[in-house]
This record gives structure tokens, sequence and C-alpha cells, in this order.
């Protein structure tokens, strides 16, 4: 008998007689079981061995070897198939079953209804902001300029007639970043950040040169969002 | 168990319903509506676990028929993609943070006459070269 028989009865049938009370579904498990129940190979060995008297180990030997005890060192298995491959077959088998009941779970996120979570650090599509009053925050320090590994940032800035120096030219060439988020966190102002907006694709190439107006309009559109991000993360700052 | 799970989400939310599901999401799902934003999109949430995997407990039904994730508004987006706890109608960071000068939102619309185009935004430093023709006799400038 393979230690596989009783893993089989411990494991599906109190599952299945328990979700559907069905005979045809019982009998067919007995005859499954029938087809597994081989010949048992291991009974009638040890019988025809075991014919003589049994001797007990003598003692002070200390250890025990395979001739202190005849009928021992027989392979039970050696005629049929071992309980090991009983047992790899049938788990193997049941493996595709199980595994695909997996499957049946809805584990599958349903984009675009549903979404993975993401974090409010995440580095998505460039937003300039402005202030509270609607004082547009960048002073053209061009520090993300300098540090943009990528040297997608293109500044040219101007001092405006109330004299503060705000640029007149804000490019980032969306094809050439990598969304290191360097620009943001070398802005002394908050000015530039990434936003959480990660689906802004295009058909062309052209619309991903984003020139300041369409930055200061992703950050009109998004402030909410980007200002509780950031203050859910100040105490890290 | 799925099947099961199926068959109480139909039962929950009526034929009808399973039936708008099945053109959009391809599951049966049940839950609280949470929220409307402002193009009419429902959102819902659904905490037990029994019915909802987490990381699917919360999910929107848009209100139209050529659906894309930019139809969601950013304050909903970050609820959606569980950034903020708080649907935006109960956040009182996001409520307080939203600006008066607060653009409208509107979707991805590259592929439309709406598509946004680059141009400069500065005067242009190089410039094509323009002849001028003078008249003869005429002193040069």
């Amino acid at each position: 008998m393979s230690f596989a028989r009783p893993r089989l009865v411990l494991g599906l049938a109190p599952k299945i007689v328990a979700t559907q009370r069905s005979i045809a579904l019982r009998s067919s498990l007995v005859t499954y079981r029938n087809i597994h129940s081989t010949r048992c190979s291991h009974a009638e060995h040890l019988e025809s061995r075991l014919e003589g008297p049994i001797r007990s180990p003598p003692l002070g030997a200390g250890s025990l070897t395979a001739k202190d005890e005849p009928g021992k060192d027989i392979d039970p298995y050696k005629d049929g198939q071992s309980a090991i491959d009983k047992a790899v077959h049938l788990f193997f088998f049941t493996e595709i079953i199980r595994g695909m009941c997996s499957e049946m779970e809805p584990y599958t996120i349903m984009y675009p209804y549903e979404k993975g979570p993401l974090s409010p650090r995440f580095r998505g599509e460039h937003a300039l902001r402005r202030y509270p009053s609607g004082e547009e925050r960048c002073i053209a320090c061009k520090l993300c300029e300098a540090i943009c590994p990528a040297q997608a940032i293109t500044i040219e800035s101007e001092a405006r007639a109330d004299g503060s120096r705000k640029t007149t030219k804000y490019d980032i060439d969306m094809t050439k970043c990598i969304y290191c988020g360097f620009c943001q966190e070398a802005c002394p102002v908050d000015a530039i950040v990434e936003t959480q907006n990660q689906e802004f694709s295009t058909e062309t190439r052209e619309e991903l040169l984003y020139n300041k107006e369409k930055l200061l309009a992703n950050g009109d559109r998004a402030e909410a969002e980007i200002a509780a991000n950031l203050y859910s993360d100040h105490v890290y700052r | 168990m799925s099947f099961i799970r199926y068959v109480r989400n139909i039962r929950r939310t009526g034929i009808k319903q399973w039936w708008h599901q099945l053109q959009y999401i391809g599951d049966a799902k049940a839950g609280a509506l949470v929220g409307t934003d402002q193009f009419g999109n429902k959102y819902f949430e659904n905490l037990n676990p029994d019915d909802e995997v987490p990381g699917r407990h919360r999910w929107v039904d848009f209100t139209q028929h050529y659906n894309n994730a930019t139809q969601v508004p950013p304050e909903w987006r970050s609820w959606l993609s569980h950034i903020r706890l708080q649907p935006p109608t109960e956040d009182a960071v996001v409520q307080s943070l939203t600006p008066s000068w607060k653009a409208p939102w509107v979707e991805n619309l590259t592929g439309t006459r709406g598509a946004y185009r680059s141009y400069n935004t500065v005067k242009p430093k190089i410039n094509a070269w323009e002849p001028k023709v003078i008249t003869r006799g005429e002193a040069r400038p």
C-alpha cells in the first residue's frame, strides 16, 4: 500500500462529498482507488521470507546490520511501482486540476476599470505647479535642466515687468525623459513635479514635446492630487 | 470559489447590471457606490475579501461607451489606484488643497482634433533671411 492512497482519501474525498453529495462521483472515486491499488508485492514477499524463527539481535553487538535481521533487507517495491512513483503520479496529475482551480479565481485586475496600487511618489507625466495665489512657482533657476541626465529639459528665462524672473520657455522632451525624478528633487520651489498620470500616450511623436503651456495646464488640472501627494509625504522630505 | 461568487454577485446586482458589467468590465461585481464624479463615472468599492480579491476591491463604471483610463479625473484616479485611502468626496486633505483656479479635467485627446500640438513659447532666435530690394539710387541703410 502506497502512502498516496490515504492522502487521496483525506484530501479529495471530503471536499467532493461535502460540496456535491452525488453517488456517481463517489463510485467513480472508488474505481479510481481500485486502479491505483495494484498488486501488493509488499505482503507476499514478507510472508515468504518470514518462515523461519524470528531471531532477536544479539546483545552487546552495539549496532544492527542486515545479517542480524533477515527479511528486513528486502525491497518490498522491487517488482511493482514504488510508493514515490505512485505519489508523484498522483500529485502531478492533481497538480493540473489544482492549478486550473486557482486560475478560476478572479485575480486578474481588469484595467482600466480597476488599477493596481501606485505610490504617491510614482513618477509619471510632468507638471508645473502654481502657488495657491495662482502665481507660477518656477523661478527659472535651471537646476532641473542642469541635473537632467537625459538633457530633456530646455529653459529660457526673462525678467518680468515686476522684476521677478520667470521662464519664457520650459520644454520637456518626453521622448527623451527617463522619468528618474531628479528634476522634482532638484527643484527648490516644488515647481516641476511628476504626477501619477501614466496615461499620456500619444499617437504622434510631436505631441510628446511638451512646452510650458502644456506643463502648466497639467499642473492646473491635477493640482489637488499633486498637493495631496506631497502632503502625504511631507514628513519624509 | 469563483463560480459561487459569480452567481452571488449576479443575485446581488441583478440581471440588468450583470449584463451591463459583462459588456465592460467582463466580470460580475457587487459593491457599494462610493461616489460619482463630474462626468458621471461611478466608483464602487467592496472591501469584503470573500467577495473581491484584495487589489480588485475598487472599480469604476464609465459613462462613455468608448472608455479609457484618462476619463477618470485625477482625484478619483488617485483613489482608484489606491494612492488615497478615502475618496475625494470624503478626503479632507484633497478638499482643502483644491485651489480655486483648478482647471477642468480633459481626457487624453490624442488622435482627435483636440490633441495637443507642440509650439514654441518664445520668439525664434534664428530667422530665415528675407531679402529686401532697395530701389536704384536710394541710399544704403
